[in-house]
């Protein structure tokens, strides 16, 4: 306990200093929106890094990996070489230049100048508020979970206590607090991480020892009950790929790897952090910083939670998710029963930085989605942006807040917090992705087209979220109520898409009627506002 | 491969380790690179 109340001590204090920092520098909206476009090139990785990875990525979807195996770690290396590289290389720098010269601080906003269409703003930024809570609640209950479970206290009260650090923050500090914090939470993680993996892997007799223990649980006595509904659904132990095809193979490689691989790319709290440096060169040299960083967060993650199997087996007879208890208590129970007491308090401020720090961004991202792009730009209110951008702020974070609590009434045995991830990463793509590839690099790119790949995407997603894939449909309650059935293909001879993640079916179809808008409507808009930024040589 | 038997899993290992070598070679050679904003330096 003492342990824990130094090392919160101490990240609380220095939470405020940042806070009061970034609080004093903010002179202006600029500085508010945009952390004045003059952030340092590491203190830029760190804070997309640290926003990018969450509690969600590490309790999440190392609990995933603890259930699924390392077939999970395919998602690391999208991660990095989608996630970071193509994101900063392909997407970052055009998006700098093209944000800077059309005077934009928002995602939706940097649509709607591009393609001359207000009603993108209102659009994008309404669908960024209304959806965003659910992966802003994912992130939440990805740390409540750990910190009650670790402290054993009421899940409600330390929901309320970090929703109040978190709105305290945000509100007050602006993209400049945010940006310190975040360089200063994600070089904790990275500390922390890296202490994780070593660990791990001395404890179990090194890196081959280790990964042969784990190859042999299986044929272990005992584990062949535990698994057999697993195996039944295509689990083929926690070093394979599951059997392709299977329910968990596609649950694992359209959902978790595809869905927040891509997803990644079109993501507006991440894309934003663009716009906050002066030039390419910064990205450059964030490039380097950002996949180390990257590295360190999911590889480890994904690896330890699969590792962890062999340690739980070797106590207590049980798997992972048997000795834990549910999906997203297994990196949890693995840190308090595994690793030395000081580093349970440490980690569970590392927990804590990388949900403030993914948070923060989230909760500014539906604050400016709301306040700025939807009611200042598209419903003209007259109240001054930034008071617009705080309420809507306030309002984000309780819609967030509330979906946490009621997340935790569902059934524990679902990846609650990796799904809800996913979710919200799959849509952004479909809705998203065309789009901002579009406005970057395609000259002339008709506003209608835009607009019918943007409109489709979301409400292919959607549907298929609502009514086809059994998981999501199963827990948003809809399709019970309409049709009595938990997918409506279930049953039929189109069974196996009830498997298949929304981003397989949406993203395709958005890109589809890009391609077709772009050649329908080329001719019959002579005043497509024609910004595409110009290639440098990069 | 250390350890483990199924190619598509230290394949995917693999994959992240190139692919941090790539950020961190692609960071090392653009370092000073762009660093001057020529539509910015218009307005």
């Amino acid at each position: 306990m003492t342990y824990i109340f130094i090392s919160l001590a101490v990240y609380v204090i220095a939470l405020a200093l940042l806070g009061y920092l970034g609080y004093k520098k903010t002179r202006n909206l600029n500085d508010y929106l945009l952390a004045g476009k003059e952030m340092h090139p590491v203190v830029m990785a760190l804070s997309y890094g640290a926003t990018f990875i969450s509690t969600s990525a590490i309790v999440g979807f190392g609990g995933a990996a603890g259930q699924y195996g390392l077939g999970l770690i395919w998602l690391t290396a999208l991660n990095i070489l989608v996630g970071v590289f193509v994101a900063f290389v392909v997407f970052g720098k055009r998006t700098r230049r093209l944000g800077h010269s059309l005077g934009t601080s928002t995602m939706p906003e940097l649509f709607a100048r591009r393609f001359d269409c207000p009603f993108m703003q209102g659009y994008s930024g309404l669908l960024i508020f209304v959806f965003m809570p659910i992966y802003a609640s994912a992130v939440l209950k990805g740390i409540v979970d750990y910190v009650s479970n670790y402290l054993g206290l009421d899940f409600g009260l330390i929901l309320i206590i970090v929703s109040v650090l978190t709105a305290v923050f945000v509100v007050t500090g602006g993209l400049k607090g945010i940006m310190y914090s975040d360089a200063f939470q994600g070089s904790l993680m990275f500390a922390g991480m890296a202490f994780l993996i070593i660990y791990t892997y001395s404890m179990l007799g090194g890196v081959a020892r280790a990964n042969e223990a784990l190859a042999a649980l299986p044929s272990m006595p005992g584990v062949a009950e535990q698994t057999a509904g697993l195996v039944k659904g295509g689990f083929a132990g926690w070093t394979s790929m599951p059997e392709t095809g299977s329910p968990v193979w596609w649950n694992i490689v359209t959902t978790l790897v595809a869905g927040v691989g891509i997803g990644a790319l079109a993501q507006p709290q991440l894309s934003v952090k663009f716009l906050t440096v002066k030039s390419d060169r910064d990205l450059n040299r964030a490039v380097l910083s950002g996949g180390i960083f990257i590295l360190f967060m999911t590889g480890v993650a994904f690896t330890v939670g699969a590792l962890s199997n062999v340690a739980f087996y070797n106590a207590t007879g049980k798997i992972a998710i048997n000795a834990a208890g549910s999906n997203d208590g297994i990196i949890p129970v693995y840190i308090k029963e595994f690793l030395p007491e000081w580093f349970g308090g440490i980690f569970l401020i590392i927990l804590i930085a990388a949900a403030v720090s993914t948070l923060n961004a989230l909760v500014h991202t539906m604050g400016t989605a709301l306040g700025r792009d939807f009611l200042k730009q598209s419903l003209k209110l007259k109240t001054d942006t930034m008071t617009l951008t705080r309420l809507s702020m306030l309002a984000g974070l309780l819609l967030s807040v509330l979906l946490a609590w009621l997340s935790s009434k569902l059934d524990v045995s679902m990846a609650i917090i990796a799904i809800g991830t996913s979710m919200f990463f799959g849509l952004c793509a479909a809705t998203f992705l065309p789009t901002y590839f579009a406005a970057l690099y395609v000259k002339r790119f008709p506003k209608k087209a835009a607009l019918t790949s943007m409109i489709t995407g979301s409400v292919s997603s959607l549907f298929w979220l609502m009514f086809v894939q059994e998981k999501t449909a199963s827990s948003l309650q809809i399709c019970k109520l309409l049709f009595n059935t938990t997918s409506i293909v279930k049953g039929t001879a189109l069974n196996t898409l009830s498997m298949v993640d929304a981003i397989a079916v949406a993203l395709p179809l958005s890109i589809i009627a890009a391609l077709i808008g772009h050649k329908a409507f080329a001719r019959s808009e002579a005043d497509t506002v024609d910004t595409v930024p110009a290639a440098s040589a990069d | 491969m250390f350890g483990l038997p199924d190619p598509s899993i230290w394949l995917a290992y693999l994959l992240c380790i190139g692919s941090t070598i790539l950020c961190v070679v692609y960071g090392v050679l653009n370092w000073n690179k762009d660093g001057e904003d020529k539509e910015e330096g218009k307005q």
